[in-house]
Parts: structure tokens; sequence; C-alpha cells
């Protein structure tokens, strides 16, 4: 059976950040294309997608890569619908065209030969600084996401609405310890101690549980010992959290929990 | 292929339409057989799609090979653009973004980024590049503008775009690495492509 339109609809954001494995793509193209409703959406989130490249950093490409470029489809067979390239030239006659050539290319040599040195000096410098600002790049990449996390963890430390939550292992887990710091605008802090490994296949699962229903905050793959430190971003808009939970789940989580819980604890006063 | 098909019909670019002509009309001249419009097209967008490439792959000779990819489909396949569906410049930088990730894919481990030695090489050394200075100023302010709309994302709607975008990550993959739910997944990278138009929307004149 073909999946529904309530079922892909959801692909539309993954779609347009080229973000669908190739059997969810083919699906959901299958869908596109029957489903005015859909291929409005991607157009639109696709809007969004083109402006992306635009916010990397701008980078020159060695000044060499343009003659390459041109001069691989100079020599290329002509383009799929090749034109019969017709440029008006004014009738000379050829012995002057001749001339005119070896005139000019003598010149050229000498120019090229005197130029060639200097041009590959300041090409292999370009290239090496422009390496070496693309591995700045990268490392700064990876340093910003640290500090994101960091920082926003900071937020909720700094928060004036922050709730501390004390959870104490159940019986699967007695020895196991966490503490959350919550807040509405910034999110939760999850800290825990003395889980025990994962099995196979699964993972710990952080839910806040409010009056209407437990929300999820997202997974937790502790360390070695059991422990580590986890910040999460947490929706504003859910009612006062009555306790935080966590449970064993199926790898890659679950809408609503339905494994064994492991740590459990009620908010108390700072 | 599919995915140009529904590229940006009007990009987030300064003056879309006057720079849309120009290329357009390049990109005639390249179906025509004529290597000048592959030049004025390279000329205009050669440093933009190179960027993207490099920040895909990380890598210099790769980013270059790509490059030269892009511009020699381009110029195959010059006949076969349609306006309709999206802007020359989106085009190019779709294939770029395209080439980019099946490279990376089939490097599958991606090395350590290289950190050279400093040998003494200066700035002041360095050749200045200036193509057409107009052009790059106007390109590095929709650069910031982006930029600046993509840092104000809430963390999880940015990383899970970023990591679509420019890591190729399936969302599969975007889950297990952010530690959450396919189901939120699929929701941050929504509701971050809609803000993220909507901050675009807001700045443009």
């Amino acid at each position: 059976m073909t999946p529904s339109h309530d079922e892909l609809k959801h692909e539309a954001a993954a779609y347009a950040l080229g973000a669908l494995e190739p059997d969810e793509r083919a699906a959901f193209e299958g869908h596109l294309a029957g489903c005015a409703e859909c291929a409005d959406a991607v157009r639109e989130l696709q809007r969004s997608a083109a402006a992306l490249p635009h916010a990397v950093p701008q980078v020159s490409p060695p000044p060499a890569l343009r003659a390459r470029i041109l001069g691989e489809a100079v020599t290329a067979a002509a383009p799929a619908a090749p034109a019969p390239v017709r440029r008006d030239r004014r009738a000379l006659p050829p012995w002057l065209s001749v001339a005119a050539m070896l005139v000019i290319g003598a010149g050229a040599l000498i120019y090229a030969q005197r130029m060639q040195a200097r041009v590959s000096t300041l090409e292999a410098q370009l290239i090496d600084a422009q390496a070496r600002a693309a591995a700045a790049d990268r490392l700064t990449a990876e340093a910003r996401t640290v500090a994101l996390r960091a920082q926003a963890a900071m937020g909720v430390f700094a928060a004036l609405d922050v709730a501390r939550i004390d959870l104490a292992g159940q019986p699967v887990a007695a020895s196991a310890r966490a503490r959350a710091l919550w807040s509405r605008e910034r999110g939760m802090v999850f800290t825990v101690a003395n889980l025990p490994p994962l099995p196979a296949g699964r993972v710990y699962q952080v839910w806040v549980v409010t009056a209407q229903a437990p929300v999820s905050a997202g997974l937790l793959t502790p360390d070695a010992s059991g422990g580590g430190s986890v910040y999460y971003e947490t929706p504003v808009d859910i009612a006062p959290p009555t306790a935080v939970a966590v449970t064993l789940e199926p790898a890659g989580g679950v809408p609503a929990p339905t494994g064994a819980m492991y740590l459990v604890g009620k908010p108390s006063p700072l | 292929m599919v995915i140009w098909l529904f590229a940006a019909v009007v990009g987030f670019s300064g003056r879309p339409s006057e720079s849309q002509a120009e290329d357009r009309g390049a990109l005639r001249r390249v179906a025509d057989g004529d290597s000048s419009g592959l030049g004025a097209l390279y000329d205009r967008h050669g440093r933009a799609v190179y960027s993207l490439a490099l920040r895909i792959i990380g890598d210099e000779s790769d980013a270059e090979e790509v490059t030269q990819d892009v511009f020699a489909q381009a110029w195959r396949r010059a006949a076969q653009y349609d306006e309709s569906r999206g802007t020359v410049v989106a085009w190019l930088l779709v294939m770029a973004r395209t080439r980019a990730i099946d490279r990376l894919r089939a490097r599958k481990v991606r090395p350590e980024g290289r950190v050279h030695d400093d040998d003494g090489l200066t700035l002041q050394q360095l050749p200045a590049i200036a193509p057409d200075a107009v052009s790059e100023m106007l390109a590095a302010e929709r650069g910031q503008r982006v930029r600046h709309a993509l840092e104000a994302l809430p963390f999880l709607q940015r990383m899970a775009i970023e990591l679509a975008y420019f890591e190729g990550l399936s969302q599969r993959e975007i889950a297990e690495r952010l530690e959450q739910p396919l189901g939120t997944v699929k929701t941050r990278m929504r509701l971050g492509l809609l803000k993220l138009r909507d901050a675009l929307m807001e700045a443009q004149p």
C-alpha cells in the first residue's frame, strides 16, 4: 500500500534539505507528483534551503582553476545542442592572421615564461593559505557546536524561573541518581550517575512529565561509568512539570514512554 | 536531479531579476557553444560554487574538482536549463551541493582537517584578488543576512538544518547525532526553515 498524504506531509522539510534516504525520497517524490499541497510546501521550504549556501564563508578558488575549466570546455565536445559556430570575422588574407599569430606567439612566449615562475610561487602560497583557512573553519565549526551547547546550559543556570528536580533510582537501577535543572524559557540541564549499561538496540529517554502528558526532552547515552551531563532544549508551551523521568526505550526513541522507568523525581524548591 | 527542479524560483539575492537576466544571457551563449559565456558564469558564481564545495568537503583539491565538474555540466547541459524551475545560480549551487555530498559519502570517513605548520607566510605576501568588488559586496551582504538568520535559530533547529544541508546526513542519522527522536528532528527542520524564510523576508528591502 502506498503511504498516505498524512504520513508523507512531514517529509517535506527533510526533502527540501536533501535529508531523505533513497527509499524515503522515492516514496515522497511519487506522492509529490500528484499532491499540490505537498508540492507547494516543498517549494516554500526550498526557498529557504536555497539561501543556505550563501551563509558559507566565501573563499576564492585558485586562479588557475578558471583556465582549467574554460580549457576543458573548449576541448570537450560541443554542448548538448551544438549551434553552428558562426563568428563574424571580416575576411582577411590567411597569411595575415598567420603572421600576426607568430608575432603575438613569440611575444607571449617570452612574457609567459617570465610570469610563470612568479605565478606559481604566488599560487602555491595562496593554496597553502586557503588550506589553512579551511582547516581553521572546520575546527571553528566544531568548537561552535560545543560552545553553543555550553552557552545554552549556562542560560539555564542563570534563569530566574529555574526549578530543581532530584531523581531517585527505581528498583531496576537502585543506585542511579540524577538532577535536572529546568527553565521554561531556557531548557533543561540533566546530570546523571550510576545508570546501568545500555542493552544493545536500546537508549535511555528523558521525559518532562506534565499533568497532560509526558513530553520527550531527548535521548540519553551515558558514558562508561553510567554518568553524564546533557543539555536539552524543551518546549516552552507545556504545562508546569510535575516530574522528570528516565525510561529505557528502543534505539531512536519513541513519542511516548513505553519502557521500564529507571529514574523519577518531583520538582522541589531551590 | 529532481531537487533542483523545485529549487528557488527567486533566490534571496539582492537584485534577483537583474543578475538572473545576466546569468540567463551568459547561459544562452554557453548553449550556443560560446565559451565566453562559461567564463562570465564562472566569474560571477565560481567563488560561491567553490566555497560551498569547500564547506561541505573541507578539502581544497576536492572542492576544485567539484567546481570543475559543475561548470563542465553547465557547459554540457546549458540547453536543458529551465528558468521556470529556478535561477541559474540556484541551479549551479544545487549541482555543487549534490556533487560535494556524493564525494563526502564516497569517502565515508572524513579525515581530520589538516593543520599546517606555519612556514612564515604572511598575509601581505598574498596577491590581491578582486574580480568584481560590487558583486562581492552584494554577496557578502546577503551571506551575512542568511548567517544572522541561521544564528538566531534555536540550537536544535539550526543543527538539524546544518547537518542535513552541509554534512549530507539523512534525517535518521541526524536524530542519532542529536540524540532526539526522529519525529522531533522532522519538526525542527520544518520550523527552522520556516523561521529562516520569515527572517529573510523581513530583511528584504
